[in-house]
């Protein structure tokens, strides 16, 4: 009977350990290179899968998503306007923070899907976002409400039978570096064709390898992404890469030259949000901007400031911004202390004063800039501003035609950052080769439209047709060829003043409220033009 | 799998010395009376599981899971302790078992409600202390009794649909669990050596779910409370 006993033990401990060694299914490979432009995953995940119809049907249940699609109905015409199926993957992959430090970035791979035009082979848009301020921003979270780039890119390109590549950008969602490289053009362009290189890489493993890249490359962004684009098609065609078109929009270009102008008084709205991002971006790059935090903030906000941003402490975008000025980390407009420096010098000291000219309608926009409790140290406006009065931009006040940098490489350290990051510095004595939409808003109060006048004049030697600048906001009213984007912004905008109006705000507030949000709003209506100005391109290849 | 062989390892050496001290112990009416049984039926598993909504990266509300029931072979070994209590060691032929997709019709354009998502294999063996009614000379006698379920899975595979619903090929996991037993029976033996049962028995298992998709990691909590049908032949020796 021992035996059987036995027996019995033997066949359990088979049995069970059968049962351990059975393996699973396969995964995704995870690769091991951490080579910049190395996906992590291949395939990535895909998020979302939906048919032409059912994203059609995602978009109407929300509000926002039903404004896109209208407009989408509007100005292509159609009460159908999604002709493709939309696929999105997550992508994470390898690459380089401002310092070259080895970081992991992540971002959206979309892919169109259906007929004709939806798949098969088909042309990229590789697109930059505008500043955001949660960490956890992840642009192929298709489902999440608060990820209205996300709907928008896949809206206005991927439906209509673009694959998408879309960097969240380093030191956001997974990455580790604990800051992001804020318009940091060679850190920034970098990421762009490393997300690109992954993209291309792992689109043949993934369920949508029915659609393939045609080797078509467009190039958008909007805001800092605007710039980011920018940034990114003057490195592809300096290694020799053919960008189809290119349409940059919003964005910060001349950095030097906007920098002067809110240095001398004409401060932004979100001010207070950019400048920790930008200083610490050129900080960790370049390591001259300050020896101490306290060198450029007031006591009031130097703590901790270097890691405020992006917030990595907020269930969503509003919330990263306003969670900021109401736990007392950043003021909520006041970047310049309102007691402005006295130098003796009458003409700079009238510069650096509190603008008060009733004639000029920015004025309260830009007076609210400076306060008791302020952001940026005097002492460290004014060396920049010393700098900027001794070698003077030489787009300012208004552009003319070759709008020039500075005539020497400014010593101010900040000043020098924004110079060197400067996109007439970038592209030097190069034109873009690919044909460039650079459009904006006239009025937009927090990248000024002489960002985009600056380029425009900087490149006025282009041949005819290679630069593009659009306005959607026209004084004159709409004209051109874009004219049907234009009227469209300023009756949605007359439409939105009159509802306000309506709920009880006179017109001056009204005003003053849609004045907050310009920069925002003419983010749909910019790349619907860059659709159009896209497809256009297409329409011209052989 | 160190830990998890090491833990079988220590239950197959627990249950194999608590037969070997009892069967040295058997007291002289076992001389008698066959004291080991095997029996071999048929179950019909009820798992009366629900789950926690996925939660994870890009996970809609409302994700949720169901299991379906499944019927396998029965195997027991039964040791007579005394004329009253039996010892029961049972586990079925393990069986594949289904998770199905509960909750929106489809997530974007993919079907996911009803769609069979992954299956497991359950090795799910069960200790049972059986208190028998009557005596030994009824050929009907009921029983009841408690004791301890294990249960491991293993074989643990998302389906192309899972794998479309979860966004890629997916690895799943499922924590292993030790819970209570309890179960009711009606035994007849019409000779010494040979006898039918019928039982009903419930035990709880509470498993964790992974599910790894492209480094993305999902998880729910099952709790299942299987219940079972078992109709079983027995042979005495």
């Amino acid at each position: 009977m021992s035996n059987f006993y036995r027996h019995i033990s033997l066949a359990l401990i088979a049995m069970l350990l059968g049962a351990c060694s059975s393996s699973s299914t396969t995964t995704s490979t995870a690769n091991t290179s951490t080579t910049q432009g190395t996906a992590e995953y291949d395939p990535p995940l895909r998020v979302a899968s939906a048919n032409a119809t059912d994203f059609a049907a995602l978009l109407n249940q929300s509000p926002a998503g039903g404004q896109l699609l209208d407009l989408m109905k509007a100005g292509l015409q159609t009460q159908t306007p999604i002709k493709c199926g939309v696929d999105i993957y997550y992508l994470t992959f390898w690459t380089v923070g401002g310092a070259g430090e080895k970081t992991k970035s992540s971002g959206a791979l979309m892919v169109p899907s259906g007929g004709t035009g939806c798949s098969g082979p088909r042309p990229v848009v590789l697109y930059a976002h505008g500043t955001l301020f949660n960490k956890a921003t992840n642009l192929a979270d298709i489902n999440n409400p608060d990820n209205q780039t996300g709907a928008l890119i896949a809206t206005m390109y991927a439906s209509q039978g673009y694959i998408v590549v879309a960097p969240n950008y380093a030191g956001y969602d997974i990455s580790t570096l604990g800051y992001h490289p804020y318009l940091n053009a060679a850190q920034e362009s970098a990421e762009m064709i490393d997300a690109l290189t992954a993209a291309r890489a792992v689109l043949p493993h993934t369920y949508s390898s029915a659609t393939s890249d045609n080797g078509q490359l467009f190039l958008a962004g909007y805001s800092e992404g605007g710039y980011v684009a920018m940034a990114t098609e003057q490195v592809l065609e300096a290694s020799g890469k053919k960008v189809t078109a290119s349409a940059p929009m919003s964005g910060p270009y001349a950095l030097e030259a906007f920098g002067d102008a809110i240095f001398f008084g004409q401060v932004n709205i979100g001010s207070t949000l950019f400048t920790p991002l930008l200083t610490t971006s050129y900080q960790k790059a370049y390591g001259d901007i300050y020896s101490s935090v306290s060198d450029v903030y007031s006591p009031t906000y130097a703590a901790g400031i270097e890691t405020l941003l992006p917030n990595a402490h907020a269930s969503n975008e509003d919330a990263a911004i306003s969670d900021l000025f109401t736990t007392g980390k950043l003021p909520q407009t006041a970047l310049f202390n309102s007691t402005t420096p006295v130098t003796g010098n009458t003409t700079l000291d009238t510069q650096l004063a509190v603008p008060s000219n009733p004639m000029d309608p920015r004025t309260p926009i830009f007076a609210a800039g400076f306060g008791t409790s302020y952001l940026v140290n005097n002492s460290f406006r004014l060396a920049y501003a010393l700098d900027a009065a001794a070698n003077p931009d030489g787009a300012l006040p208004t552009p003319p035609p070759g709008a020039p940098l500075a005539a020497a490489v400014p010593t101010n350290t900040m000043r020098k950052a924004l110079y060197m990051n400067d996109m007439r510095h970038i592209y030097g004595a190069t034109l873009p080769a690919a044909p460039n939409l650079l459009c904006g808003g006239e009025n937009d109060p927090t990248v000024f439209f002489l960002n985009t006048m600056i380029m425009v004049n900087y490149w006025s030697m282009a041949p005819h047709g290679l630069i593009t600048p659009l306005d959607v906001d026209p004084a004159n009213g709409p004209s051109g060829p874009f004219a049907a984007v234009q009227g469209a912004f300023q009756l949605t905008a007359q439409d939105n003043l009159n509802k306000l109006v309506q709920s009880g705000l006179t017109l001056q507030q009204a005003q003053q409220t849609l004045i907050q949000s310009y920069h925002g709003a003419v983010a749909p209506f910019c790349t619907l033009a860059s659709l159009f100005f896209f497809n256009q391109a297409l329409s011209q290849m052989p | 799998m160190t830990k998890i062989n090491k833990l079988i390892r220590v239950l197959v050496l627990y249950f194999s010395t608590l037969l070997a001290v009892l069967y040295c112990n058997s007291p002289a009416w076992s001389q008698e009376v066959p004291v080991n049984s095997i029996r071999v039926g048929f179950y019909d598993v009820f798992y009366h599981a629900t789950a926690t909504d996925l939660s994870g990266p890009f996970v809609p509300a409302g994700v949720n899971l169901q299991v379906k029931d499944v019927k396998t072979i029965y195997v027991a070994y039964v040791r007579r302790l005394t004329p009253d209590w039996d010892f029961e060691f049972a586990f079925g032929v393990p069986p594949k078992t289904d998770t199905v997709g509960k909750g929106p019709a489809t997530l974007g354009s993919v079907p996911y409600d009803g769609q069979v998502i992954s299956s497991a294999k359950w090795f799910a063996p069960t200790v049972l202390f059986n208190y028998n009614l009557l005596d030994e000379t009824h050929k009907w006698r009921p029983y009841i009794g408690v004791g301890v379920n294990y249960t491991t899975f293993y074989d643990r595979r998302s389906t192309p649909a899972g794998d479309a619903a979860s966004g890629g090929a997916t690895k799943i996991s499922l924590s292993r669990s030790i819970g209570p037993a309890a179960d009711v029976g009606l035994s007849y033996k019409p000779s010494a050596n040979w006898g039918i049962f019928a039982s009903y028995s419930a035990t709880r298992v509470n498993s964790h779910l992974t599910a790894n998709t492209a480094g993305i990691i999902r998880t729910s909590t099952i709790k299942f409370r299987p219940q079972a049908l078992v109709v079983s032949v027995g042979y005495s020796f």
